[in-house]
């Protein structure tokens, strides 16, 4: 299908069109136009990606000038592989109707534990050690010193790709990791490096968040990246808390023990190196002084993504000279140390600002703020030049450096709380030092400041105005799409009462209470007799997940269940969660009907969707409220009302909306597809709660269903299911919410669609 | 009947039947006792008509072991060998227990074969009701051939379909309290069963432990006693025998959890790209590890990893074939290591999920209907519905054309052959006898018959001839006689027959004559019977010479 988007001819893949889909191209476009940022929502299912794609894909092909590159992040590994799989769908239409031989160049990027090839190195099991095994074959310190000794191991992909590799571009087509793992092995390249390379001429680059926003990443990977890219954050309702984590750091008594002896072989080196080999000292140190001034002669050039580890105003000014000689600076780290572990000998909490905590290192063990600024970047020269290549064993003096970096650079945003114990054991000291960030508008700053376009987008980011603000951006198009149905196959209820008329909450009050818990049992009992296949259900925590099923067990009301349907819990090992989860799809499968007990904010509740009848019912028993006596949290609230005016409460209501939409949206995959959403907690009703429901669920909340009991929920759903199981059809939705060519380009539809995108 | 070489699971000798000492025999298929020192068998049961086995109780005084059949009748055995008459007993009870089931499936469905059969066919029906109810032959001599026909239509569904465990079946297990302190279990075979199937590792120890260190009843009862039932209960001693067990569970658990999942879309561990490493974040602090969980906890998490054992039990016990057939795959990736190996496999599931969830079906123009094949027993009836069962043939439009031309073609030429044509008297007298009342058309009533009679007189008769003809049938089956079965099956008719006529025959002549004097409609009936006694005589003198 061919369609005109104000003007631009874009293909779409497809024979047919949902409404939605038009409408959320022409917002795209409209922001694409006017080189700004947006923040889109609309449902999952409604093929959003394919929309994005093809309208980014024909704005690229059209004015080549304007925007060079594609920047899609994606949040999981399969989520990053559909995404090109159904890139690889359109290019090839693309090439079909055009005739043209496909130009274009789009590949997915991963770690090195998806993409290495080397037979060693990619059976190991986890991403660090991966990481750590390759450095020791591809280090440049490695592969001089196999000049002189040739008997060293080495990795010939790499070998390989650096001697013919490096100069051959990657052809134009569609890469995916498999297709590159299977053209690095046809070739014998390494497919890591080879895409490494190939996404800085590649005109559509799909990889995960944290290439973009970790510093520490994105600072290796794409800060050669050019300026003229459109950046799509999809799945973004989470976005800040991605760049919160990335730069939060946490130290605990454990990590310091551990920088102890990193110090230690650090200094055992230094003094081997210096007896052997002192002039690599000298030669060090005379790049100190000199190799950061080259570094910023070649930054000047491109505007770099600012570096918060390495901030953009450090690089003025040469590494301090009371840290310049090595062992200077391991003396440096010593004292440093000494007053992170004095600090941890506290007994009681500690709250401080970063300037509090650099004045009272100040007048404890005089460290000033300069030198604490280079740390990071100290030792990572300290590193490259004792030719030290597995920065795995290194991770904890890293992680001080880099801790020492952020507290001296940024005074705002950040705040250090120390816990001598945990709040559920007083009496086992484990002392813990964290250093959270509290500010997510920091770390994505820099790609909003960067990037021409940065487009935000998920099925649930409502309210839409909080994202602009606690990013800390301005967008040019904030839009909310809903869904055009045929047929409702979405069905929102809200379970407010138990059979007997108790009012079913998971608030703190009441959680432990026995008739809310068995009110919950019976719910979930009586919906297990009524849903056909899968039932997922959606507990707030946890501790209470368990607490539940363990009185559920006693009263009996699991067996009961187990009547129905068998029963599969997600547990807090992914290897497990991963086994129970096939088991439920088999059970699925073969007509047994399964239930899935699971948490929200839980792996399963962000990466795991239940298509059709994987799942036709969802339970949230609860509203997933974040724990709120972390004292993190509370110092994050604050933060955001001192600075954004967004009072707590609406912070809270906010994100605990957003991961119960996250929840039951997870069952509606499509128009085909149907469920039923339950809510089971009476506060979904208030007017707060509901009204940051996505539009699209929220519009099909009636006002009868909001405080319902167990067995009127039980009739509702009978009713509705009743009807779904009626056959579907094409011809059901076409000119409603499926539309051909000539009914999209009719004139009365094109008013219709032009009124859809809800303005926020 | 012994002729046939069977394989003899057991002997038991000195069993005592109707007061008459013998020896027990267990073969493959079937229970016989024969008394001693002959070598015929006077008891002899099928397992599949075994209803169930009853034992006396352990205090009595003689040791006797009762088969019900599912006829109603039944048989007693007493053991009287004074050293060993428990053991025997035991010993036969055992293998019974084992064997019953497997046969008692058969007989189930042998049993529902025949109810289908009698509610679809109603003249069947009337048939089973004319000659076995009212105890002409036998059911069994009734199925005799019936079966075999069925059986035939059955082969191809003859892999009978496992049936699945229920998934509560534990909860299934009410325990009664029986007054005094103490609670009963009521367990079925299938129960038993469930659990077998459902943890391998008890069958285990059942295996193990049942004859020689416990008796089935305290193997039950400790199993009830144990954690192992009681899943939220820590495992505390190393006495109980079933702590053994739920190691091997957790160890089968481990095993799934090793072997990893074949859809990498369910993959958690591979789903993040990138972790956050270890010490950096905002949330991963709180909930990292934490060592320290109370015991309640620590039992909440027992509970929660069992059910997601007990529901993959079930599911591998339901499927089936387990997971035998998925062994080469999964054992490749998991006995290396490797994912190399795994790799190789993986691209094309991987392929297909990404795909289907790539696809919107209803964006896309419907390129002919997806088919999915139709599983049939029975296609014909499935295609055609109740149909005339003769065969037809087809002729095609260009057939019936050709004939047609065909045939006008042999009428254009044809040429009366008036040579061989019967002279005109020879005519008009063989239509005048072949005409109602003529010299041939006698014995043919020249009255249509259903102007005669009442209908339920007809019908009667019809019922009449339906089981003489089935009666007959079996009779002449017999025919040639070469083997002494078919000797003394052939004898039987011949009583079958005769009682027959006395049972249902002359009273309906009687009725009939009451009313209808003149008609002889059963003339035709006896005339068959009475050529059958015939012939049967004919056999029987002819044997009677060669014996002399």
């Amino acid at each position: 299908m061919k369609l005109n988007i104000e003007g631009l001819l874009v293909y779409f893949p497809y024979d047919y069109i949902y409404p939605e889909q038009y409408s959320y191209m022409l917002e795209l476009k409209r922001t694409l136009d006017a080189k700004g940022h947006g923040v889109l929502e609309m449902p999952s299912g409604t093929g959003k990606t394919i929309s994005l794609l093809s309208l980014i894909l024909a704005y690229q092909k059209t004015y080549p000038l304007e925007i060079t590159k594609l920047i899609y992040c994606s949040r999981t590994v399969p989520e990053i592989e559909k995404v090109v799989e159904e890139l690889r769908k359109l290019i090839e239409f693309h090439s079909k109707e055009t005739g043209e031989v496909n130009n274009f160049l789009a590949l997915a990027l991963s770690s090195r534990k998806n993409l290495c090839i080397h037979p060693e190195v990619s059976a190991l099991r986890f991403g660090k050690e991966v990481d750590g095994k390759c450095h020791t074959l591809t280090a440049s310190y490695i592969r001089a010193q196999r000049h002189s000794d040739p008997s060293l191991p080495s990795c010939r992909f790499y070998e390989e790709f650096d001697a013919i590799g490096r100069q051959l571009p990657l052809p134009p087509g569609v890469y995916n990791l498999d297709d590159l793992k299977e053209f690095g092995q046809k070739k014998g390249w390494c497919p890591y490096f080879l895409a490494r390379q190939a996404i800085l001429h590649a005109n559509i680059v799909v990889y995960s968040y944290h290439y973009l926003l970790d510093p520490k990443i994105a600072d290796l990977v794409s800060k050669e990246l050019t300026k003229k890219a459109v950046v799509v954050f999809d799945e973004a309702h989470n976005i800040d808390n991605v760049c919160i984590d990335s730069m939060s750091v946490n130290i605990t008594r454990r990590t310091l023990d551990r920088c102890t002896s990193n110090v230690e072989t650090l200094q055992t080196t230094i003094q081997k190196i210096k007896e052997t080999d002192a002039n690599k000292l000298k030669e060090e140190y005379r790049r100190l002084v000199e190799g950061l001034k080259e570094a910023n002669v070649a930054r000047v050039t491109d505007v770099y993504l600012g570096n918060p580890v390495l901030p953009a105003e450090v690089l003025q000014e040469a590494v301090p000279g009371s840290i310049r000689t090595a062992e200077h600076f391991v003396g440096f780290l010593k004292r440093f140390l000494e007053y992170l572990k004095s600090r941890l000998r506290v007994h009681h909490v500690v709250q401080e600002s970063a300037p509090q905590f650099l004045k009272d290192i100040f007048q404890k063990v005089c460290i000033d703020r300069k030198p604490l600024r280079f740390c990071a970047e100290r030792l990572r020269s300290l590193l490259r030049t004792l030719e030290i290549s597995d920065l795995t064993d290194f991770s904890a003096i890293t992680l001080i450096s880099n801790f020492a970096t952020l507290v001296s650079t940024y005074s705002q945003g950040f705040t250090i709380i120390i816990e001598p114990f945990e709040d559920r054991t007083p009496s086992i000291a484990n002392p813990v030092l964290h250093f959270s960030c509290m500010d997510p508008s920091i770390a994505i700053k820099p790609v909003f400041e960067r990037f021409q376009s940065v487009i935000i987008t998920s099925g649930t980011l409502s309210p839409l105005d909080i994202y602009p603000k606690i990013l800390d951006f301005r967008p040019v198009t904030v839009a909310s799409f809903t869904m055009t149905l045929a047929r409702t196959c979405l069905c929102p209820l809200i379970v407010g009462r138990g059979n007997d008329q108790v009012a079913l909450s998971s608030k703190f009050e009441t959680r432990e209470d026995f008739a809310v818990i068995r009110n919950y049992g019976n719910l979930l009992l009586d919906m297990s007799g009524v849903v056909p296949d899968g039932i997922v259900a959606f507990f707030t925590s946890y501790m209470y997940m368990e607490n539940i099923v363990a009185s559920w067990y006693e009263q009996g009301i699991l067996e009961n269940i187990q009547r129905n349907k068998l029963i599969f819990i997600e547990t807090p090992d992914a290897a497990e969660t991963s086994m129970a989860l096939e088991k439920y799809q088999e059970a699925c499968e073969n007509g047994r009907g399964a239930i899935l007990l699971s948490v929200a904010r839980g792996k399963v509740s962000e990466g795991i969707d239940f298509v059709h009848h994987f799942g036709r019912a969802v339970i949230m028993f609860g509203v997933p409220y974040v724990y709120t006596q972390s004292r993190i949290l509370k110092a994050r609230l604050e933060y955001l009302r001192d600075q954004f005016q967004i009072r707590e409460n609406d912070f809270l209501t906010f994100d605990a909306m957003r991961h119960a939409a996250q929840c039951v949206g997870r069952v509606i995959r499509g128009k085909t597809d149907y469920g039923l959403m339950i809510f089971a907690d009476k506060r979904y009703a208030r007017a707060d709660k509901r009204g940051k429901l996505p539009r699209w669920i929220q519009e099909h909340i009636s006002d009868g269903s909001l405080n319902l009991t167990v067995d009127e929920t039980v009739q509702l759903s009978k009713h509705f299911l009743r009807q779904m199981a009626q056959p579907f059809r094409q011809e059901d939705q076409l000119g409603l919410s499926l539309l051909t060519i000539e009914q999209l380009e009719s004139e009365e539809m094109l008013k219709k669609i032009s009124q859809m995108a809800h303005q926020a | 009947m012994a002729s046939l070489s069977e394989e003899v699971l057991l002997v038991l000798k000195k069993v005592r039947q109707r007061k008459q000492d013998g020896t027990l025999y267990l073969m493959a298929e079937r229970i016989a006792w024969g008394p001693e020192g002959k070598d015929r068998f006077t008891v002899s049961h099928l397992y599949s008509d075994i209803r169930c086995q009853k034992i006396s109780p352990d205090g009595k005084a003689k040791i006797q072991l009762q088969l019900v059949l599912h006829t109603g009748e039944s048989s007693t055995f007493h053991f009287s060998n004074d050293s060993s008459a428990l053991t025997d007993r035991e010993a036969a009870k055992d293998l019974l227990q084992q064997l019953l089931p497997k046969f008692k499936k058969k007989a189930n469905k042998e049993l529902e074969e025949k109810n289908r059969m009698l509610q679809e066919d109603p003249v069947l029906f009337q048939l089973y009701k004319d000659l076995v109810v009212s105890q002409v032959i036998s059911a069994e001599e009734f199925w005799a051939n019936r079966m075999s026909t069925t059986n035939t239509e059955n082969t191809l569904s003859d892999k009978k379909q496992d049936v699945g465990i229920s998934a509560a079946f534990l909860a299934d297990i009410r325990p009664q309290t029986d007054g005094c302190n103490g609670l009963r279990y009521n367990l079925t075979p299938d129960i038993i069963e469930s659990i077998f199937r459902t943890y391998p590792a008890v069958q285990q120890k059942y295996g193990e432990n049942v004859p020689h260190n416990l008796t089935e009843k305290e193997f039950w009862t400790r199993f009830f006693q144990s954690h192992y039932f009681h899943r939220d209960r820590i495992s505390t001693g190393a006495l109980d025998i079933f702590s053994e067990c739920a190691k091997q569970d957790e160890q089968g658990l481990k095993l799934m959890v090793v072997q990893g999942v074949k859809n990498p879309l369910v993959n958690l561990l591979s789903l993040e790209d990138k972790t956050i490493e270890e010490g950096y974040g905002f949330s991963a602090a709180a909930s990292t590890s934490n060592p320290n969980r109370t015991g309640k906890e620590n039992s909440n998490s027992a509970i929660i990893k069992r059910f997601n054992h007990h529901s993959a039990m079930i599911l591998a016990a339901g499927s089936g074939r387990g997971d035998a057939p998925n062994d080469p795959a999964s054992e490749t990736s998991s006995t290396d290591g490797n994912s190399r190996d795994s790799d190789l496999s993986q691209p094309p599931i991987k392929k297909v999920k990404l795909q289907e969830a790539i696809d919107y079906l209803d964006l896309q123009r419907e390129d002919g209907p997806k088919t999915v094949a139709l599983n049939l027993k029975k296609s014909d009836r499935y295609a055609h519905g109740p149909v005339p069962l003769e065969s037809q043939k087809y002729t095609t439009s260009q057939d019936i054309i050709n004939s047609i031309t065909c045939i006008r073609h042999e009428m254009a030429n044809y040429v009366p052959n008036l040579a061989q044509v019967l002279t005109s008297s020879a005519v008009s007298s063989a239509i005048a006898a072949l005409s109602p009342g003529g010299v041939l058309m006698q014995t043919g009533s020249q009255q249509a018959i259903d102007q005669m009679v009442p209908s339920e007189v007809q019908g009667e008769l019809k019922h009449l001839y339906i089981a003489a003809g089935e009666l007959l049938r079996h009779f002449w089956t017999c025919f040639p006689v070469n083997s002494p079965f078919l000797e003394e099956k052939v004898v039987k008719m011949r009583s079958n027959l005769e009682r027959f006529q006395m049972t249902k025959l002359r009273p309906f002549q009687e009725k009939v004559q009451r009313q209808y004097l003149s008609a002889n409609i059963t003339g035709h009936l006896e005339e068959m019977l009475q050529t059958a006694y015939n012939k049967l005589h004919a056999w029987q003198t002819r044997r009677m010479m060669r014996k002399i």
